[in-house]
């Protein structure tokens, strides 16, 4: 504690800007971790906290995936002795000018059983529920909802429905709490029936809540449901709505996980880089300490101490950071969730977990020592003789980058036999992992390689400055390297996330020049993945009739469980799309599997389907539906884009017979030849728009929907390149800081025999730039192979999809100059303190 | 050619330190003068301020009739490489360049053509006696070679004015002896005015002037004849 007193304080006092930097990169990188899965469990949170208000006193849920089931469930839930209460429910979240709204269609006569509804005054309409049926246009809407549009009761609200533009009208206002706050206040409540018919819903609900009798156990009753049932219903608390959510959204939570795990990887970097120059720095204070008795532990204890309390610092920075950085994230990621798997929920504040932040915090400071350690060890064996000679350096040693070297080039080695035999997972990112660390290892040799050829160029350039720049790299690998591969790790990231966005950019336009071919879509939302109304099937022979007109294909698409997970089940016209727009076959008999397909006796499967379920060619599904078990086989593998969790592709014609469900979600539209496609759409639009809720988009409307889903998906992507640029910003200024520090009397020397303010801010900046030069080329190499791995790791635990290896050259293009600019900013703070510094100090500087 | 009137510094700090107090020196051109007081007394603070390192709190310094206060600090950078030659205790060389390389570098800073720079770094350290270790590095050579290689960069412009602060300062006796000699010879030849800062005495004695500086006053100004000098060479 006195070592630190005496001697830790007044170092990281002098060096301050340094100390700052040190801990940005952990800052960052504990700020990503946590402000990423802080966003991601409020968004679960306000899931789960919806379900759970929503639910009231329901102990299960009967569902059937999102097709729903018909009305007679009910009747025979409601006869099983064990069951107190059961309610249908039909839910939906319906587009308003104030953002989502959440409509549950509720029978208010045995609904008060499971859910209370605190309504404000005394109503007629409502103390008396079958008045509130027989007015189908009645409405319930929560005081939240009521004080942001103005309402009050006897309010009139306008909805699209499949009905057409109707009138609601508002005969109830719920006092805030309890169900009243679910899905952040913005929920309506709706006669089940009125919901039925204006959502399209037919004579189906969404599903059944429960309660049990006094006395009767969970289990009991699910195994009473569920023998009642069959197979095609699921019986399950509420709570396990919050674990499929889980589940869908995997790919996106593993998404973040890397992006923060990265960036408190190059955080390390930084710190490692600050401790290996303290000690170099420190030397001659190592060994005044070694030489007064100090032993070497006590000097590896005092510099692991330091890396604590900078780690802990900069996590408890980090942790702050996070918490507003989470503020600003959450509504987008929600927004981004509900838009990539349709799950709704309203994520308004954050919900702050203390295990999340311990946790963050406890690896900003396990991080941070884990960084120091081998600076520790160099310290605790600097040679206090050595040490006290003035101007003498204890350079790293020859030994120690040869046995570098070696470890790289067996680890390079290592991971080269990986990828042959990388059809096992663990050997695949073993692999991937000692690929990394062979990178790492070899940064310091490469970029001593590196800069000595930079050298001869530096110096044609500017003789005195771009020599000494030179020098400056090559005398200091230590601080040279760490600031380089923390660029490089850095800019391959950016390789490879770039890389893969440009590779599932073009596999995505050759889907959608494929599969999405037809010249209008009709849906019932602007969103095409939207599946909250449904049209009736009769809508099809009515858009045939349409002149010009030349053909419609009818889709479903509802999320069913399969093998364990919710998979999209697309059904359609099979024949039609063999025809129209037939996917590419990646296994399977082209010619057979569309007919077998078509004629209900199998199924085809996306590839991504087959990769992250688990399926192959051949392999019989046994999807559960009301109506059983439907046996299928996947007679071919398809590329098909439309679910990032696979889908399969059915005949409508089977999907009826299993389902009982003949409605559509989307009527895909072919043009006559000669017939103008805005023409045909007016005529749509004219014939039906005013009866029931419709949009026509046109295929380029579909095609640019696509593209923007995309690019919100992406838009992590480029978060994690401006993590990744900015902390090798961080690295490069840390380092140049600290090269200003350690050339001070050679600047100082430079200045003295007539070198001007301009031509010493010249070797800085060419200095930076040579860092910024060497992280670049390194970073573009390292990058070509991480974006290998990003492929494969895309591929195989991803989104399962083949995409073909694109390097991409646009990005690393236009790389160069931003590191380049990057670089020369972070040199204009050292490059001053270069100049502005006395001279006369800078003289005597030792 | 060194011209100083009033001149004071005081460094600011907790306490304010009075380093050099309305201090007057005139040196005339092709002057050898040695600089000698107790530590703290003002000569490195003198020599610095001539050299235009740092600038006065008061006063005037003039360097070959150039006012000094008047100019930029990229100004004061050119009167350094134009009219002043450095030589330091501890050499100051750049150890990742070469004997050439740092003699070369304040012709390059200058702006000289490539060829210019090399014929006047090996004739420079060819009067230094090291023609044969223009590739080596400052770490290969042994003290005194090193103050060599120093002197040669500070006459790399031929500098009206050398200022050498402790020469032989980290030098043994027979080395800085061979330095001092090497400093007079040049004196001779080139007719600069040099300064030394000194604390050793043999090196003041052997300059026809030496001047005592204690609590940053002049407080001694001896003249010596030739005789003095010649002896110290011997």
């Amino acid at each position: 504690m006195m070592l630190l007193r005496l001697i830790s304080w007044p170092y990281a006092r002098k060096h301050l800007l340094r100390w700052l930097l040190t801990m940005a990169g952990i800052v960052l990188g504990v700020g990503v971790f946590v402000g990423m899965h802080t966003a991601n469990q409020s968004v679960l949170a306000a899931f789960r906290e919806t379900i759970d208000k929503v639910a009231g006193t329901t102990q299960l849920q009967i569902t059937a995936g999102e097709p729903g089931f018909g009305e007679e469930v009910l009747e025979k839930v409601q006869s099983l002795p064990e069951v107190r209460a059961a309610a249908p429910v039909i839910e939906a979240t319906v587009s308003t000018g104030q953002g989502n709204l959440l409509i549950l269609g509720v029978d208010m006569l045995g609904d008060r059983s499971l859910r209370t509804y605190d309504l404000e005054g005394t109503d007629e309409a409502i103390d008396d529920p079958l008045i509130f049926l027989a007015q189908a246009d009645s409405l319930i809407v929560t005081r939240t909802f009521a004080e942001k549009n103005g309402l009050q009761v006897n309010s009139r609200v306008p909805m699209r429905t499949m009905q057409g533009d109707l009138i609601f009208t508002v005969r109830g206002i719920m006092k805030p709490g309890g169900l009243a706050s679910a899905f952040g206040g913005d929920l309506a409540i709706m006669d089940i029936y009125a919901a039925q018919k204006f959502f399209g819903r037919g004579r189906r609900f969404d599903r059944v809540d429960l309660a049990l009798l006094d006395g009767v156990t969970l289990a009991d009753g699910s195994a009473k449901l569920r023998a009642l049932l069959g197979s095609g219903y699921e019986v399950s608390p509420p709570s396990s709505r919050g674990e499929q959510f889980e589940q869908t959204s995997r790919i996106y939570s593993l998404a973040s996980n890397i992006t923060s795990i990265f960036a408190l990887f190059i955080g390390m970097f930084i710190i490692y880089n600050t401790f290996a120059i303290a000690v170099t720095q420190r030397r001659s204070e190592i060994g005044i300490l070694r030489a007064l008795g100090a032993t070497r532990s006590q000097i590896r204890t005092l510099f692991l101490t330091e890396s604590a309390i900078a780690g802990s610092i900069g996590s408890g920075l980090g942790v702050l950071f996070g918490i507003v950085m989470a503020h600003a994230m959450a509504s987008y990621i929600g927004n981004i969730l509900t838009e990539v798997y349709g799950v709704a929920q309203r994520a308004d504040g954050i919900q702050v977990d203390p295990v999340l932040i311990g946790g963050a915090w406890a690896m900003g400071i396990v991080t941070s020592l884990f960084a120091a350690v081998i600076p520790a060890r160099a310290a605790a064996y600097v040679d206090p003789v050595k040490a006290l000679q003035k101007g003498r350096n204890q350079a790293l040693s020859e030994g120690e980058s040869l046995l570098r070297r070696w470890a790289a080039v067996g680890c390079a080695a290592a991971a080269v036999i990986a990828v042959i035999f990388s059809h096992s997972t663990a050997i695949f990112y073993a692999g991937f992992v000692l690929g990394g660390v062979a990178a790492v290892l070899l940064a310091p040799s490469l970029t001593l390689w590196l800069s000595r050829f930079l050298r001869p160029l530096l110096a044609f350039l500017r003789p005195v400055e771009g020599t000494l720049a030179a020098d400056s790299l090559i005398q200091s690998p230590r601080r040279t390297s760490g600031t380089v591969a923390a660029l490089m790790l850095s800019l391959a990231l950016v390789i490879s996330l770039g890389g893969l966005a440009r590779s599932s950019y073009d596999s995505l336009a050759d889907w959608m020049r494929i599969a999405l071919n037809p010249d209008l879509f009709v849906t019932t939302a602007q969103s095409v993945t939207s599946r909250t109304f449904v049209f009736p099937a009769s809508l099809g022979d009515g858009l045939r009739a349409i002149p010009g007109v030349d053909e419609v294909q009818l889709v479903r698409s509802v999320r069913v469980p399969v093998k364990g997970g919710p998979v999209m089940l697309v059904a359609l016209d099979i024949g039609s799309v063999e025809r129209r727009a037939k996917l590419p076959a990646v296994e399977g008999d082209a010619a057979t599997m569309y007919r077998r397909t078509e004629r209900g006796e199998a199924v085809l499967a996306s590839e991504n389907f087959v990769r992250l379920h688990g399926g192959k060619l051949g392999e019989v599904l046994e999807i559960a539906a009301p109506s059983g078990v439907l046996k299928l086989p996947i007679a071919g593998i398809v590329r098909d884009f439309s679910d990032q969790q696979g889908s399969l592709l059915i005949s409508r014609q089977a999907y009826i017979r299993f389902w009982n469900d003949d409605s559509v979600n989307v009527f895909r539209v072919y043009v006559k030849q000669g017939a103008q496609d805005s023409d045909v759409r007016q005529r749509i639009l004219d014939t039906f728009g005013k009866q029931q809720r419709l949009f026509v988009l046109t295929n380029k409307d579909v095609r640019d929907y696509v593209t923007r889903l995309t690019d919100q998906w992406f838009g992590l992507t480029y978060v994690q390149i401006a993590v990744a640029v900015l902390v090798a910003i961080l690295g490069i200024v840390n380092a140049l800081t600290v090269s200003i520090t350690d050339r001070r009397r050679e600047l100082g020397v430079l200045q003295a025999v007539g070198g001007l303010r301009q031509q010493i801010r010249h070797t800085v900046w060419m200095e930076a730039a040579a860092i910024g030069f060497i992280g670049l080329v390194l970073g573009l190499l390292l990058g070509a192979v991480e974006l290998y791995y990003a492929i494969e790791i895309s591929r195989r635990d991803l989104v399962g999809i083949d995409i073909g290896y694109a390097y991409p050259f646009r990005t690393a293009l236009a790389l160069a100059p931003v590191i380049l600019i990057a670089a020369f900013l972070a040199a204009v703070g050292p490059s001053e303190s270069a100049v502005r510094g006395s001279l006369v100090e800078a003289l005597e500087y030792e | 050619m060194i011209h100083l009137q009033g001149v004071t510094k005081q460094f600011a700090g907790k306490r304010q330190v009075t380093a050099l107090e309305r201090l007057d020196l005139h040196l005339a051109r092709g002057e050898m003068v040695s600089i000698v007081g107790p530590s703290g007394s003002g000569k490195s603070t003198l020599l610095n301020l001539i050299g235009g390192l740092d600038r006065p709190t008061e006063g005037e310094i003039k360097i070959d009739g150039q006012a000094l206060s008047t100019l930029s600090d990229d100004g004061l950078t050119r009167v350094r490489r134009d009219k002043i030659g450095f030589i330091f205790q501890f050499f100051n060389l750049l150890p990742t360049l070469s004997c050439l390389e740092n003699v070369s570098l304040p012709l390059h800073l200058r702006g000289w053509p490539r060829k210019k720079i090399d014929e006047r770094a090996r004739e420079l350290l060819d009067l230094v006696q090291l023609s044969g270790r223009l590739e080596h590095l400052p770490d290969e050579l042994s003290g005194g070679e090193r103050q060599r290689v120093a002197i040669a960069r500070a006459l790399s412009v031929f500098p009206p004015v050398l200022l050498a602060d402790e020469p032989t300062g980290n030098l043994d006796t027979h080395t800085g002896a061979e330095i001092l000699k090497l400093i007079h010879d040049l004196h001779d030849r080139l007719g600069a005015t040099i300064l030394i800062v000194t604390h050793d005495m043999v090196v003041a004695e052997s300059c026809p002037r030496t001047i005592g500086i204690r609590d940053g006053r002049i407080v001694t100004d001896v003249r010596r004849g030739d005789a003095r000098r010649e002896m110290s060479r011997a």
